[in-house]
């Protein structure tokens, strides 16, 4: 007999977790009726669907930078917009800084809330009471974007800014003090990083929800889509591409500085 | 010699159940040296947040000068709290503003939040915060980012900012036990000298029972949240140190705190 070496429960468990993911896949493929044969028709049609993207034409590009332009400024602004209100609550909310637990508690429950509901229903929301174009990209990415740094805000501000904070009331400092003497210069690089992040994030969204009419290039490429203008298509894909692999590129370069500041 | 802080009956239940304090009566007159002993997890560190209200007490009376600290309304606790200083074992700095700036935060407790928000420091303010961190021997370190000096330096300048505020009180909470042993006779003397120089009483919360005998005028004794031993550093003869750290007894001598921190 050999001799066993495992750890019997954890083994088990592995075991019945991909016994029940085989069981669960079967009959969930058959209720999407998905088929082989669908399939390699779809695999069929690919080369000459590449065929088509490949007649890249330069003619939409300017069309296409605009575009993006007001993609990115779309982000911006609700990004900065979030800055202003996730600072102001932020402090509110966290731990160790806010002034009134029972208030500290009630947005903490709107912000999960809010967190909760997807950036495109958000979105959506504003189209339709805003109508499609770009108050409306700008005011349904307000509440996702608020709630991610508002939570990102708190999580450092208990952990990171807890000593200074500390160090503040003790010495009789106001809470006015607390916040601009001891936590904002104490968290002033994290928080940029974050902001960073927070932006990079914002951008490739604002693409994305700019096909349900938030504005900005993604509305293009969603007009591409529907009439099958491949090869704007394609350029457009590619500009996407581009900008969000220089924008990664620059925020890692900033985070990664920032955190080499702040050490 | 007046009395300066009477505590009675202070009782700290934690909300996980584990009571900390279990009533602590103390006087505490102007101008003594007191260093607080036990053991970690004794309640000594509970004690120091309890007279400044960092930790709201469960029950019990603390009297500053006169003023019920524990009913203050916020407004009071800011003005007991200005008159109060304290120093951290971790010396909770903001690491990101100047040495200057720390020091002047000690200021603030006079300040309108406008003001303190603005740095708008008085000139005879920052004479005397600079005068201060010549005393303690950082006069080259003025202007350089606290988080660019070593441990025993950020300590001193945790010193001055509690000098700063020109306290009747002084709270130091473990100032010593993250330094080497060369950095934590520099700290103590600097914190020593200025109270005595300057009629400040001090609360002082150490693990070393030496350290303690050194500097305090009195010691008091606390173990399980309660006051064990309260006399002048003559009368802690080993039996009674031996009784406070009973089961504890390698946290006794220098540098207990920093090999548990090691190994942490």
């Amino acid at each position: 007999m050999k001799i066993p070496i495992s750890h019997k429960a954890t083994r088990r468990n592995q075991r019945w977790f991909f016994a029940i993911m085989i069981v669960l896949f079967i009959p969930c493929a058959f209720y999407l009726k998905l088929s082989y044969s669908q399939f390699m028709d779809g695999v069929g049609r690919v080369p000459d669907i590449v065929k088509q993207f490949l007649h890249i034409s330069l003619e939409d590009l300017p069309t296409l930078l605009t575009e993006l332009l007001t993609s990115l400024i779309i982000a911006f602004l609700s990004v900065i917009i979030s800055v202003f209100l996730s600072l102001l609550l932020s402090f509110l909310i966290a731990d160790s800084t806010a002034p009134n637990r029972l208030i500290a508690k009630g947005l903490r429950l709107i912000v999960v809330i809010v967190r909760t509901i997807p950036t495109t229903i958000w979105v959506l929301l504003a189209v339709a009471s805003m109508g499609f174009g770009s108050m409306a990209g700008v005011l349904g990415l307000l509440f996702p974007t608020t709630s991610f740094l508002i939570k990102s805000f708190t999580a450092q501000i208990d952990e990171t800014g807890k000593d200074s904070v500390e160090a503040i009331r003790a010495l009789g400092g106001t809470w006015w003090h607390v916040v601009f003497n001891g936590a904002i210069p104490t968290l002033y690089t994290t928080f940029l990083a974050l902001i960073a992040f927070n932006f990079e994030i914002t951008v490739a969204e604002t693409v994305i929800l700019g096909m349900v009419g938030a504005g900005g290039i993604g509305v293009l490429l969603q007009e591409y889509i529907s009439y099958y203008e491949f090869a704007p298509l394609l350029m457009g894909i590619l500009v996407v591409f581009i900008t969000l692999f220089i924008l990664e590129l620059v925020t890692n370069r900033i985070r990664k500085r920032l955190a080499d500041n702040a050490r | 010699m007046s009395t300066l802080l009477e505590i009675k009956g202070l009782t700290k239940k934690y909300s996980a159940g584990t009571i900390a304090l279990n009533g602590i009566d103390l006087q505490v007159k102007s101008k003594e040296f007191i260093a607080v002993i036990g053991p970690s997890g004794a309640g000594k560190s509970t004690l120091l947040r309890c007279i400044n209200r960092l930790v709201e007490p469960s029950s019990g009376s603390i009297e500053f000068e006169g003023d019920r600290v524990d009913q203050a309304s916020a407004r009071e606790l800011r003005r007991v709290r200005s008159n109060i200083g304290m120093i951290f074992q971790h010396y909770n700095l903001v690491n990101r503003l100047s040495v200057l700036e720390n020091v002047l935060h000690g200021r603030l407790g006079y300040m309108s939040s406008i003001a303190g928000m603005f740095s708008r420091y008085s000139e005879e303010d920052k004479k005397k915060s600079i005068a201060l961190l010549h005393k303690v021997g950082l006069e080259n370190e003025i202007y350089k980012r606290a988080d660019e000096l070593s441990g025993g330096q950020k300590q001193r300048v945790g010193v001055c900012r509690a000098l700063a505020q020109q306290p009747r009180l002084i709270l130091a909470d473990e100032p010593i036990a993250s330094l080497d042993p060369k950095s934590s006779a520099i700290v103590m003397d600097a914190i020593h000298r200025n109270c005595v120089e300057q009629g400040i009483a001090c609360l002082v919360n150490l693990h070393q029972v030496e350290v303690a005998k050194q500097y305090a005028s009195r010691i008091i004794g606390i173990k399980n949240g309660m006051m064990v031993f309260d006399g002048p550093p003559e009368a802690l003869t080993d039996y009674y140190a031996a009784l406070i750290y009973e089961g504890k007894e390698s946290q006794m001598y220098a540098g207990g705190e920093q090999q548990d921190r090691r190994y942490a």
